[in-house]
């Protein structure tokens, strides 16, 4: 009965040449060692998600954890935030020299140095090597965004910062534990150094029980399996994502494909920085080249090594198939470069605390833009810049002690883009964390600081339009409960919006501003920049949705309509952009009008756009939205 | 004494278990009636009845309980055939189940569409209103903002509206109000309050549970109230019991005042009949596993108390009520073993389910399933498969696994089956460390209760793995959920806000609520028909330190109003529960106190204990014969001795290799593992 099975023969004729049977691994054994990394990585997450102080981890679960042999090379991750898990291996490899041959049993690594492969200085690394029977096997690693890294301002993505000393208090290399003994006067060093001590210290507890757990499960993991049959099966286990992401990458069409797009602002001033890249396909590798971008800025808008490596590889792990396990066995694919001192590789002493926001989010961008080119249907509209996310801070008077109170408030976030088959989604920001931030509820965020949360909503037409339409932006209105706060704007992408793809239009790009209730007055203020906001006063943003996917005339005409009768497009874009034509009071498709206004268009209109805006400053959100009289800061300063 | 009866209803079948006043079980199915439920219901309790030679009256008359679970809202929810529903917002906040928490699974799926949103935009009204984290009004209730949603409301025909403001659970008023302004312009759609079904913080979660709870209230009402009316015209005489998520059950009445708690109420009775096994064998720490068809659920009961969660989520909605934490994975008998891209093999999962089912049955299923695995392998008996009901064919399992994974992965068929066998086995013990290891419990002190027909082939080997000593098998493993929602609590839960610390204390507000809820409590109980001092009440509050985020739930002393001395009681209980979850506690650190709870519960009259009359002293007599089976250990079939489980006498073990048959289940007992039956027919399986 089988041997007239096609579908058999099919498969048969596939697996004849098994990676697996050809590495002569178990493939049953290879299963349960892999789910088994998987589940060890899930565990350091849970331990760091629910026992951490800060919202920025407990709540917006801005950090990732990750698993790694000696070398070290990943061999698995928690598909947490991108642009952390993609880069780890850049700082641990530093670890890994400025301790070689004095790693110890019980020894805890920790650095936050952006010229060590960090991601930047916000971001806190701890790592333990785990030994078995004398071998130094793995890694167990976290990556923590902190509340505080001890800037001159209340800020761990210090825009402004004009260099090393000022962006955070750097910490290279550094011990914090030593053969399983506590180096307490190391710990009290950094703790003095940082504010909200108290929270740090038990976000710090945190990012230690996480890699303590994962330590533990992979020595249960070695005493079951053995060390060197564990150690052939991960070398299995790196092969296997290594020739599935290979046949991937060979798929799409070699050659050399450019991307191009605009930086906001540096934080000083300095306006539509460009970054470009040149991405070469060859068989099965990819490099990425940001050579002609901008020269460094002056503020900390910089990037670094970390962050470039993650941004090249994003989009590219996004573009093979999912289920590949992502590992070294992908990362290996992907090689990037740029000149030393460009805004996205800053050289020493530059300050990079924005790096993992921006331009970290421009950088995806052009190789998006770069990857498009080569294979569209793998790629995706712009994500926009990570704007409306302010670093909000202040004094809690509510309680009968007054507290110094902060928080990176994500709920404004911009949307995702469109991809051939999807619509975005809302609140993805950005592709370094692709929906793996998570908002914090408006009561939790009023109960926890002293602010009012008067809107938030979507916005509507927001986000770009096409045959897959961009996630949506959100306006969001905060204003201060009874004392002044402290907002620092820590973003880029409104003058600069997320681009439209194959015909589908760019998002809004957006922006924020300062409004007085009482006398409507209100100050515009770019993407980053520092603005106290009073009592009496609010802070509001309004976030760009992502880019539009494919021709919007060809978006079906009934689920326009929804988004007009829902207020997520406007009845002028239905029939401007999308070509359809609805009773305005039902909102009943009138199917005859539409056929005959896309038609229409189609005759009439230029020849749909691969990519825009291809220009600088496209975004006209605040030209459109300023009143007489009101004016637009850029980039001012605490 | 006399009868007790417990009904669930599933996908296939509706299961009936019937107990006697001698413990004696009888199980009866029925197919399941979808369109009409009750008609399963209806036919079921005749057949009953006629069994017993008695008219349907005379036996409805002789139940002394009646329980039943349903799936009539889950499904609801899942297809999407419930009411046009409406929801009322505060002004500023209507995208709040658009925006979700913002997280997005499969991170680096670009092509995976986003959720669409349970009500649609244009029923999401806003109001004009807004109260403060203090309870405080901002801004007053704006009714003409009500009266023109009410035009939107009879416009859009509507047939059910959730009410959920922002900070409703600090003050109601408004939410109060409204339902008041809508009683009166709309007296025939029925109003849910998020302050009445989930008063407590995080709008996201409140707000899903209220939508959810107004969707299935018109159905869910209609229904009970139909089904009681019919055994209370035939002649039952108490108060239909309805199975809720939290574990309990409930009255008809009640249930529909908090109609989220009929939600997936389904697999919550598995720890209840867990630890009605384990406990008479003095056991309270269990892990209840349930392996059916197409899923495995786990479950926990720790100290006697069956783990609950708030996290539940139904079709990707919070339901933020506490719920029996139920982990399921698609892991069953008929879940389908497959060859990936780059060629390891997988299970599940997919599943064959019961159409075209597993490859043996023979109805056009191609692909090989754990069952077939599990036949290939000896453990299952081809010519007793469901006691015998159900013919298989055996060489469709061998060739479904030769062809689809012996063949392309180049393995002998015994060791591809074997390799399915390994795999099922290890996801269903990474999805029982997952459970067990966030909930900071170590699995090896824990005992497994094994039900479902088809997990006790594997129940063994998952002990062994977990370092367990001890797998329950109990004596009704087959009709598990049935049989827990006979011996479940009624149970109701409480809950209020005030914010306190432990530094500074404010014991006067804090007995205000503890007493306002335990009177509510009592008085609801007393109106279902029970007496006040058949009430069980019992008190926790959510407890973190003053700067964490994340609550855990502490138990708070019971009885008297709390005096002075048992703040520092509670603050113990919360470091030390700390601790044991996440390793480290701060002593000195004060204690935030924000939601209090109370539990009231009203014990169930257990059915009499089965007592085994087997009188055997030789285990020989269980004996039905020998055939090949394979194992592990020798990594090949050895001749293994099978037993009779319904004549294995009471005190003598079986030891391993060998497989013990039941007409509804199959345990194998792996080398040097044994098996024993208890004085109440369960049997015990030593590791």
């Amino acid at each position: 009965m089988s041997a007239t099975n096609p579908i058999v023969d099919e498969r048969a004729n596939k697996t004849k040449t098994s990676f697996l049977s050809e590495l002569d691994i178990d493939p049953i054994t290879f299963s349960v060692i892999l789910n088994r990394f998987s589940t060890i990585a899930r565990e350091m997450t849970l331990t760091l998600e629910y026992t951490s102080w800060t919202s920025i981890l407990a709540l917006a679960r801005d950090f990732s954890c990750a698993i790694y042999d000696a070398e070290p090379r990943q061999v698995c991750m928690e598909d947490a935030l991108p642009v952390h898990t993609n880069s780890l291996h850049v700082i641990l490899k530093s670890m890994v020299k400025a301790f070689d041959g004095k790693v110890y049993d019980g020894d805890v690594i920790v650095s936050n140095d952006p010229y060590s492969g960090n991601t930047h200085v916000g971001d806190f690394v701890t790592a333990t090597p785990v030994f078995y029977e004398g071998k130094h096997m793995f890694w167990a690693v976290t990556k923590g965004h902190q509340l505080d890294c001890g800037a001159y301002e209340a800020t761990s993505v210090a825009p402004s910062a004009k260099d090393v000393w000022q962006e955070a208090l750097q910490l290279p290399p550094i011990k914090f534990y030593e053969k399983g003994e506590p180096r307490d006067d190391v710990i009290n060093m950094y703790l003095a150094n940082v504010r909200y001590r108290e929270l740090l210290y038990g976000d710090l507890k945190a990012q230690l029980g996480s890699i303590w757990n994962g330590k533990r499960r992979m020595i249960e993991l070695v005493d079951e399996y053995g060390p060197e049959e564990t150690m052939r099966y991960v070398e299995a286990i790196l092969d296997y994502a290594d020739r599935r992401t290979s046949e991937e990458i060979r798929a799409i069409p070699d050659g050399k494909y450019f991307g191009e797009g605009w930086i906001d602002s540096d934080g000083s001033g300095n306006t539509d920085l460009k970054v470009c890249v040149s991405l070469s396909i060859k068989d099965d590798q990819i490099h990425a080249d940001f050579a002609g971008s901008a020269p460094q800025g002056s503020g900390g808008t910089n990037g670094t090594q970390g962050v470039m490596e993650a941004s090249a590889g994003i989009p590219i792990l996004c573009a093979i198939d999912p289920e590949i396990p992502h590992n070294d066995g992908c990362l290996r694919h992907i090689t990037c470069e740029a000149p030393e001192g460009s805004i996205v590789k800053a050289k020493y002493p530059a300050a990079t605390a924005m790096a993992t926001l921006c331009p970290a989010g421009q950088e995806q961008e052009v190789v998006w833009k770069a990857l498009a080119q080569a294979a569209p249907e793998r790629s995706s509209a712009g994500y926009g810049g990570f704007h409306c996310i302010p670093s909000i801070s202040g004094v809690d008077k509510r309680g009968e002690e007054e507290k110094e109170w902060a928080a990176m408030f994500f709920n404004g976030g911009s949307g995702g883009g469109a991809s051939k088959n999807a619509d975005g989604w809302p609140l993805i920001m950005t592709s370094s964390g692709m929906g793996g931030l998570k908002i914090i509820s408006a009561e939790m965020s009023e109960l926890l600081y002293p602010i009012m949360i008067d809107h938030h909503e979507i916005e509507t037409d927001s986000m770009g339009h096409g045959k897959t339409m961009g996630g949506a932006g959100i306006r969001i209105k905060v204003r201060p409960y009874d004392t002044p706060m402290a907002c620092h704007n820590t973003g880029d992408g409104c003058s600069n919006p997320p681009f439209g793809l194959l015909g589908g239009t760019p998002g809004i790009g957006g922006g924020n501003f300062r409004e007085n209730l009482e006398t409507g007055q209100r100050d515009f203020c770019s993407a980053k920049g520092y603005m106290e906001i009073k009592p009496g006063e609010a802070w509001v943003g309004v976030s760009s949705g992502g880019g539009g996917f494919g021709d919007p005339l060809e978006r079906e005409a009934a689920s326009v309509c929804d988004h007009v009768r829902d207020g997520i497009i406007s009845m002028e874009t239905a029939k401007d952009v999308y070509g359809v034509i609805m009773n305005s009071d039902t909102y009943e498709l009138d199917d005859q009008a539409t056929r005959e206004l896309r038609e229409n268009k189609r005759d009439s209109r230029e020849p749909l756009k691969d990519i825009q805006p291809t220009r600088p400053n496209a975004g006209t959100w605040a030209q459109e939205n300023m009143k007489e009289g009101e004016q637009f800061l850029l980039d001012p300063l605490p | 004494m006399q009868y007790t009866l417990g009904v669930d209803i599933g996908g296939t079948f509706t299961d009936f278990s019937l107990i006697n006043a001698d413990g004696e079980i009888t199980l009866w199915k029925e197919a399941s009636t979808p369109k009409d439920p009750t008609q399963a219901i209806k036919k079921g309790v005749q057949a009953l009845a006629d069994l017993g030679d008695e008219p349907l009256s005379e036996f409805l008359s002789k139940l002394d309980l009646f329980v039943h679970g349903q799936t009539i809202a889950t499904n609801t929810v899942i297809q999407r055939n419930g009411p046009k529903t409406a929801l009322l917002c505060t002004d500023g906040f209507r995208d709040i189940i658009h925006f979700r928490d913002g997280f997005k699974p499969e991170r680096y799926n670009i092509q995976l569409q986003p959720p669409e949103d349970f009500i649609p935009r244009y029923l999401r009204l806003p109001v004009k209103e807004r109260v403060n984290y203090a309870g405080e009004i901002q801004i007053q209730l704006d009714e003409d903002s009500v009266v023109k949603t009410i035009e939107t409301l009879k416009r859009e025909n509507v047939e059910s509206i959730a009410v959920s403001f922002l900070w409703s659970i600090m003050n109601s008023q408004h939410e109060q109000r409204v339902k008041e302004i809508l009683a009166e312009k709309l007296p025939d759609v029925p109003v849910v309050l998020s302050s009445d079904v989930l008063p407590m913080i995080r709008e996201w979660e409140r707000t899903t549970c209220t939508i959810l709870s107004a969707y299935v209230l018109p159905g869910i009402a209609k229904y009970m109230v139909e089904l009681q009316d019919f055994l209370q015209e035939n002649g039952f005489r108490h108060p239909m019991l309805v199975m809720q998520l939290n574990g309990g059950t409930s009255t008809v009445a009640k249930v529909i005042q908090k109609s989220i708690n009929s939600l997936a109420s389904g697999p919550a009775a598995a720890p209840m009949a867990g630890l009605y096994c384990s406990k008479r064998i003095d056991i309270d720490n269990v892990i209840t596993v349930d392996m059916g068809g197409t899923s495995f659920d786990v479950s926990m009961v720790t100290n006697g108390m069956p783990s609950l969660t708030r996290d539940l989520k139904v079709h990707g909605m919070p339901v933020g009520v506490a719920a029996v934490d139920v982990h399921s994975i698609g892991a069953g008998g008929g879940s389908i073993a497959w060859i990936d891209k780059g060629g390891a093999l997988m299970v599940g999962p997919q599943s064959a389910g019961a159409e075209p089912g597993p490859a043996c049955y023979g109805q056009g299923g191609k692909q090989p399933t754990c069952t077939d695995a599990n036949i290939v392998l000896g453990y299952i008996n081809p010519d007793f498969f469901l006691g015998g009901r159900r013919k298989i064919d055996p060489e469709l399992s061998k060739s479904a696994i030769e062809n689809y994974i012996a063949k392309p992965l180049g393995m002998s068929v015994p060791e591809a089956a074997y390799g399915i066998f390994r795999i099922i086995n290890n996801n269903m013990v990474d999805a029982i460390r997952v459970v067990s290891v966030e909930r900071g419990i170590d699995p090896r002190h824990y005992s497994l209760v094994s039900g479902g027909g088809a997990g006790n082939i594997h129940a063994g080997m998952l002990g062994r793995t977990l370092d367990m000593t001890k797998v329950i098998i109990p004596r009704y493993s087959g009709v598990f959920c049935s049989f827990g929602m006979i011996v479940s609590d009624v149970r109701h839960d409480y809950m209020q806000a005030l914010a306190t610390n432990t530094d500074r204390f404010d014991l006067e507000a804090v007995n205000g609520v503890l007493k306002d809820l335990e009177d509510k409590a009592i008085q609801e109980m007393v109106e279902e028909g029970y007496p006040e001092g058949e009430v069980v009440l019992e008190r926790f509050a959510d407890a973190k330190y003053p700067a964490q985020i994340h609550e855990l739930t502490i138990a708070v002393p019971n009885g008297a109003p709390l005096r002075d001395t048992d703040i520092q009681k509670m603050s113990e209980a919360f470091h030390d529960l700390h601790e044991r979850m996440f390793t480290y506690s701060v002593r000195e650190s004060s204690v935030d106190l924000f939601h209090w709870r109370v539990v009231a519960h009203r014990r169930v009259k257990e059915p009499n204990p089965f007592v085994s009359k087997e009188k055997s002293t030789d285990i020989n007599d269980a004996l039905k014969g020998e055939r090949s089976v394979f194992f592990g250990d020798i990594n090949d079939y050895r001749e293994t001795p099978i037993y009779d489980g319904d004549r294995i006498p009471k005190g003598l073990a079986v030891k391993g290799p060998a497989v013990v048959e039941q007409a509804t289940t199959t345990i194998v007992i792996f080398p040097g593992q044994s098996l024993e039956s208890n004085e109440f027919g369960d049997f015990v399986l030593n590791l």
